[in-house]
């Protein structure tokens, strides 16, 4: 799974501690979402879409090897 | 939310310590036999009884966690009850053919082995998700 938060994140000017407050969870926690170590839920994949008023899909795509 | 979670996880360090500010006290007085049978059987369940509230405040603190963290515990939880488990299995096996060293397998290392198995469960989880 693929994500693009660190682009969105730029692009709201935020920083990993700035995320983690809107979306409720630890800095860390974003970090290792963020790297792909962890793939997080819908209900964060949700608030995620949604403080950063994009679609879900955008953020987070399938790889190939998700198949 | 966050003072909550803050609180929660503050309140599972503080009876994990009364925890063993009671544990090791009731160590010493029941290997020196200092009080008789009855009041001895009481000093051993106050252990117990802070280890329960430790176990009860842990799982609160583990219900606000966000999922990251939630995952990591879980892991490590695991691990060391995996551990444990293996390391019960190996003594009852070699005891089986009279082979074993009270002296490091005894109750209170098998405490000791079970709460290392978490601490090295929980160092391979953080590592794992890089929190």
């Amino acid at each position: 799974m693929k994500n693009t938060i660190k682009v969105e994140r730029a692009r709201k000017n935020w920083t990993q501690e700035d995320l983690a407050r809107e979306i409720g969870i630890s800095r860390q926690s974003v970090n290792s979402i963020e790297t792909g170590k962890f793939v997080p839920s819908t209900v964060l994949a949700l608030k995620m879409s949604k403080v950063f008023g994009v679609n879900v899909e955008l953020i987070f795509q399938l790889d190939e090897q998700d198949w | 939310m966050e003072q909550s979670k803050k609180m929660a996880s503050r309140n599972s360090i503080i009876f994990a310590l009364l925890y063993g500010v009671t544990y090791l006290p009731a160590v010493w007085l029941l290997k020196y036999r200092v009080f008789g049978q009855p009041i001895s059987i009481i000093i051993a369940l106050v252990p117990v009884i802070t280890f329960s509230i430790f176990i009860f405040k842990l799982i609160k603190a583990f219900s606000v966690m966000d999922e990251v963290k939630q995952r990591v515990q879980l892991e490590a939880v695991i691990i060391g009850f995996s551990l444990t488990a293996m390391l019960i299995m190996i003594l009852f096996l070699l005891s089986l053919m009279d082979i074993s060293n009270a002296g490091w397998f005894g109750y209170a290392n098998l405490l000791c082995f079970c709460w290392l198995f978490y601490f090295i469960g929980w160092f391979i989880s953080k590592r794992k998700y890089g929190v």
